[in-house]
């Protein structure tokens, strides 16, 4: 997992870097509601430089599936 | 938030309070839209303003004016709810004892003009201010009456309800940079004060205000611009008011 995606994460969610698993999903998350994903939207923004549309915000369930959104947006996650 | 060149929409805005807020704004250069039920006042500010007819209890009507704005002007940079009526009915009427209790139609529509509306109208607005990323201001007119006003049973509660609808929305939408903040006048020297209050009322009011006088609509406008145009306000209900409490 790149580290500073991990850290990102670790950091919205209030979990452990350990924690932080491609198959982490918004479901194992119980701090994951509405108001998190736009926390989350802020911050991979802010870390990336990259704007997310709403198309992209709704992919946003799972570890996995941010990476995925990211590289889309041409961030280079080192894998 | 830098008011020249932003796009604003005022809600009642024909008439009154909201004129004098549309007013202010588009002297501080803002693009004002105006949206109001009110035809013939729509009517009277000729080409002043771009303007809208809007009914604010109106989901279907609120949604498709919201988006003919932005259609237009690619954006709503800020809202100021200030579409309302003042109220005035006591629980219980003693004088009137057929109908001695509150009656349950007339307090639905004193919430639904003054409390609804700005759940509508906001929900309606923040929606494109999310996709859009933009960076927008709501600013609630609230009243004083918010402290709970004896005779004013609906009108109170839905000021009171809008102070808290504008800081929990503080709260959520700060994070994405929509900062929301509300006005809470005092009595302030409009046609709906003066229709809505007798002159003994008036009188006693005035000599019951510190400043011994009531506000000018134009010090409700200006205090609406200081919270839009500083970026760390959020969340506050700024009482306009003279230093009356009630």
């Amino acid at each position: 997992m790149n580290e500073k995606l991990v850290s990102v994460l670790a950091e919205v969610f209030n979990l452990q870097p350990d924690q932080i698993v491609p198959e982490l999903t918004k479901e194992n998350v119980g701090s994951w509601d509405s108001l998190k994903q736009m926390d989350l939207v802020i911050s991979l923004e802010r870390q990336y430089g990259v704007t997310l549309q709403v198309e992209d915000i709704i992919q946003l369930v799972s570890v996995a599936k941010i990476a995925e959104v990211l590289k889309r947006k041409g961030v280079d996650l080192g894998d | 938030m830098e008011i020249k060149g932003a796009v604003a929409l005022v809600t009642g805005g024909a008439n009154g309070l909201g004129l004098a807020i549309a007013t202010f704004l588009s002297e501080q250069g803002a693009h004002v839209v105006v949206g109001d039920l009110d035809e013939d006042a729509l009517s009277g500010l000729g080409g002043e303003f771009d303007h809208h007819v809007l009914d604010v209890t109106c989901p279907d009507n609120v949604t498709k004016v919201v988006n003919d704005i932005v259609k237009k002007h690619g954006r709503i940079d800020i809202l100021v709810n200030n579409a309302g009526v003042i109220f005035n009915e006591p629980l219980v009427n003693i004088m009137n004892p057929e109908g001695m209790i509150h009656d349950y139609t007339r307090f639905r529509n004193s919430i639904a003009v003054n409390l609804d509306s700005v759940f509508l109208m906001t929900g309606a607005v923040v929606e494109h201010m999310i996709k859009g990323r933009t960076k927008g201001c709501i600013v609630n007119i609230s009243s004083i009456s918010a402290r709970g006003n004896e005779g004013q049973t609906a009108y109170s509660a839905a000021k009171s309800g809008v102070n808290a609808m504008t800081v929990t929305w503080s709260k959520e939408l700060g994070r994405m940079g929509i900062r929301c903040n509300a006005i809470a006048p005092g009595f302030i020297n409009t046609g709906s004060t003066n229709s809505a209050l007798t002159e003994t009322t008036i009188n006693h009011i005035v000599a019951n205000t510190p400043v011994r006088r009531l506000g000018e609509a134009k010090e409700v406008a200006q205090a609406v611009v200081s919270v839009i145009s500083n970026d760390f306000i959020n969340g506050t209900i700024l009482e306009v008011n003279g230093g009356i409490t009630i």
